[in-house]
């Protein structure tokens, strides 16, 4: 990561840093007034670093509840003529949509910009939605960089087009130009931040009368950008001329076409469009006139391919279409240098070096590769939660839904994995038509506040006979410790007021009365809410070790274990593995690895014949 | 240097990948060369296999090597470089440590740490690939440092011929990089690295 200094130094310099942190840089560059976002890979990076920035330099950011909030909170600075930005990843705009879709019509003012970091490959994520459709669906201009450097690039541009046009801009990135490091060249930038005024207006009412006269303004609009943008420099034609071939493209998809022309030794035009939404459709019609075949390379969705290939029949021209259609590139999953240069290949010829036997030995390997998963953390409190709930919900037969968080790992009881806040409401529907079996909620306490609250209302107002699991571990962990509500505000006052009649706490590693706490939970009548607290172990493991704190470590006694696997097999913490060696009974045992041991000591409290207990201090 | 030079760095999460990528990139901008790289972040957290990708040349475009490209792979877990070893071109450098981490898979077999090790070299052969197997935990021991194992392998790929920076350039990033209470054992893991590989 780059230092924080160097990010927002307000000088020319050049910076080695992530897809990320240069998009922030390019907020900060452009003067971003308000920023405001709910962490989500890959997008999260950026909003860390803006967010960082923002108390050295003096503007208002905010990690949000969830994406709606922080669009909204974003869009009313910019109809107040601040420079505001948000930041989701893809299917971050599912939450925010409800906003999006009539504040584009409303228009904006201060430059308003919202990042989306899009996932193909589903590196980190549950589909891979492609945004470049928000240009069609939502009418807003969309604008998608091709490596770190456009990244920051095209977010200074995006606050400028956006107020030239009083749209709202999306940057559209995707998991690897987010995730890319590379050098990229840092300008000076001016710090005078505006005042914020808000000139009452029916504008920003989206009353259906006043959404009827926007709506045709948004059209007209979009079209005035569609014309500007051919003198933009955002539509980019490289190569020689030709009238055989051409090459249509964007974003992260130009650099492997680049690369790939390069490994087939060809020299072939090609079209990268800087802007995907609205099209620019002077520059492409110019570009496929003369041409016999266009070629599109795109990941995921055939978003270009379609929406130029209407553009074609609408204008009367006739080029052999190559992309998706003719499978050429599927639609699903990234592509790389070499997929995009066997795609080339089958239509336009050249060398490329047989990968043959390469694949050959990687078959033959690939039973043997042993997998290995993201695991939950050594000392991980959902680890010790979950164990002790699969015995319950094994027990009562009962149905799990859980949510989107590090507990999505759970090796044991989830049942169900939808979406944000998903859990509780899908328990209420699992308990509507399964009467014969006990009904679990899993959440997070930053999901709780992301869209759990809402779920949890409607289960108390419909008496739903639910049992909602909150594992508070004090911040959003998956996305990198982002801090939450949770730091405010106690998620059992908040069960209660909402009307919870059971609400209670406990130690997750405190497994005689969890047991205790879970089957008397399934006696009451009604939703409840059990909430485990305990501070993420992986970020406590950090605290600890940065304090220069000493951390208790569990031993495990080679002459009294079993070898059963309880913590090996079934609990499965990732600190414990077989031994080498064998015992006196030349039997193999457990070991600790004491170097990533936190000393939960959950291992020691479910180990059948007491073989493990505190370290004896062997330290340095 | 008119040629991309490509390479991966892989290992299991936790075991310093991203700090060898960092030390790499430092020196090769101070040398005035262009590097880009790509991380995968989010769910690969602590445990889980982690790759990360880099170019250091003039002309560089996408930020992934894919199959049969690259000069160079540096293996902090024999299984993880195995895993990766498609990615090298023929006749490539495979710099790996020895070093096995016990992976889930193995869990229910209480021998499979033993049977592997045997297992991974003869899978390994089946690529044409140059393999400088490293005893790295044991180097990074006698360092001072456990956790200095990819500090020995980066001893090792400054001695890789046409690799595009120098012991000296290494070894400045490094002390750049590393924190300050560390640098000497960093340093001699970095030292023993290069004395293991000239020893071969």
């Amino acid at each position: 990561m780059v230092k924080l200094e160097e990010l927002f130094a307000n000088e020319e310099n050049r910076v080695l840093c992530l897809g990320n942190e240069a998009i922030a840089r390019g907020a900060i560059e452009a003067g971003v007034q308000l920023f405001a976002a709910y962490p989500g890979t890959p997008s999260s990076e950026a909003s860390t670093a803006i967010i960082a920035a923002s108390k050295k330099l003096g503007f208002y950011a905010e990690w949000s509840t969830n994406e709606k909030v922080a669009f909204e909170t974003a869009y009313a600075a910019s109809i107040s003529g601040a420079r505001a930005m948000t930041a989701c990843k893809h299917v971050g705009i599912n939450v925010l949509a409800d906003a999006l879709y009539s504040a584009a019509y409303m228009g904006t003012k201060g430059g308003f910009v919202l990042l989306v970091g899009d996932d193909p490959h589903c590196f980190s994520s549950q589909n891979e939605q492609d945004s470049r459709w928000l240009g069609v669906s939502a009418q807003v201009p969309v604008l998608e960089p091709s490596n770190p450097q456009e990244a920051k690039e095209f977010t200074k541009l995006a606050f400028e087009i956006s107020e030239k046009f009083e749209s709202i801009l999306v940057v559209r990135s995707t998991t690897r130009i987010s995730h890319a490091r590379s050098d990229v060249q840092f300008d000076k930038y001016e710090t005078s931040f505006r005042e914020g005024d808000f000139e009452k207006s029916n504008r920003y009412k989206c009353l259906p009368a006043l959404a009827r006269a926007n709506h045709p303004k948004l059209v007209s609009k979009m079209e005035t950008i569609k014309e500007w943008i051919s003198e933009s420099g955002l539509s980019v034609i490289e190569g020689q001329n030709d009238t055989e071939y051409g090459i249509i493209t964007s974003g992260i998809s130009y650099a492997y076409v680049k690369d790939a022309l390069e490994i087939l030794d060809k020299d072939v035009p090609v079209l990268k469009l800087g802007m995907v939404a609205p099209l620019d459709e002077k520059s492409i019609l110019e570009f496929a006139r003369d041409k016999k075949n266009i070629i599109f390379i795109e990941e995921v969705d055939p978003y270009l391919e379609d929406r130029i290939s209407a553009l074609f029949i609408q204008n009367g021209i006739v080029p052999k279409i190559h992309g998706k259609c003719t499978g050429i590139t599927k639609k699903y999953h990234e592509l790389n240098s070499r997929l995009v240069a066997e795609a080339l290949q089958s239509v336009i010829g050249g060398k490329l070096a047989s990968v043959g036997e390469i694949q050959k030995a990687e078959e033959e390997i690939t039973d043997f590769i042993p997998f290995r998963p993201p695991l939950f953390c050594p000392g991980c409190q959902h680890r010790a939660a979950f164990w002790e709930l699969s015995k319950v919900v094994r027990k009562n037969k009962g149905i799990f839904a859980s949510d989107i968080g590090c507990y999505s790992l759970d090796p044991w009881v989830t049942d169900t994995i939808l979406c944000m806040g998903a859990g509780i409401s899908m328990a209420n529907g699992f308990s509507r038509v399964i009467k014969d079996k006990p009904i679990f909620a899993y959440i997070g306490d930053s999901t709780f506040f992301h869209t759990g609250l809402t779920a949890l209302a409607n289960a108390v107002y419909h008496k739903a006979n639910i049992n909602v699991l909150v594992l508070d571990n004090r911040m959003t962990a998956m996305t990198g410790f982002q801090p939450n509500p949770t730091e405010v505000i106690d998620i059992a006052d908040v069960a209660k007021s909402l009307g919870v009649e059971y609400v209670v706490e406990f130690d997750p590693y405190d497994f005689e009365n969890g047991k205790k706490i879970f089957e008397d939970a399934l006696q009451h009548e009604g939703p409840t809410v059990i909430i485990m607290r305990k501070i993420c172990a992986n970020e406590w493991w950090r605290q600890q070790r940065r304090s220069g704190q000493k951390i208790e470590v569990y031993h495990i006694d080679p002459e009294t274990c079993i070898a059963c696997g309880t913590c090996i097999v079934q609990y499965q913490c990732p600190a414990i593995y077989w031994s080498i060696d064998t015992n006196s009974k030349g039997k193999k045992y457990s070991v600790i690895d004491p170097s990533i041991c936190t000393g939960c000591s959950v291992c020691s409290q479910i180990c059948p014949v007491e073989a493990i207990s505190k370290a004896v201090d062997t330290d340095e | 240097m008119s040629k991309t030079y490509k390479m991966i760095v892989c290992g299991v999460g936790g075991q310093g990948i991203l700090t060898i990528t960092d030390i790499i990139v430092i020196a090769a901008r101070k040398k005035g060369l262009h590097v880009l790289g790509s991380e995968v972040h989010g769910m690969a957290q602590k445990g889980g296999s982690v790759v990360t990708n880099l170019k250091i040349g003039e002309k560089l475009h996408s930020p992934t090597n894919p199959i049969g490209t690259c000069e160079v792979l540096v293996g902090l877990e024999q299984n993880e470089s195995l895993r990766y070893m498609k990615f090298l071109k023929p006749r490539g450098i495979a710099i790996t440590s020895n070093t096995v981490l016990f992976p889930i898979s193995w869990k229910k077999d209480k021998k499979a740490a033993d049977n592997a090790k045997e297992k991974i070299e003869e899978n390994i052969t089946k690529f044409d690939v140059k393999l400088v197997m490293i005893k790295a935990e044991n180097l990074a021991i006698e360092a001072g440092l456990a956790l200095t194992q990819n500090i020995v392998l980066l001893g090792a790929l400054s001695q890789v011929e046409e690799f595009p920076l120098t012991e000296d350039e290494l070894r400045d990033a490094l002390k750049q990089r590393v924190p300050a209470k560390y640098v000497e054992q960093n340093l001699k893991a970095f030292e023993l690295g290069i004395k293991t590989v000239k020893n071969l």
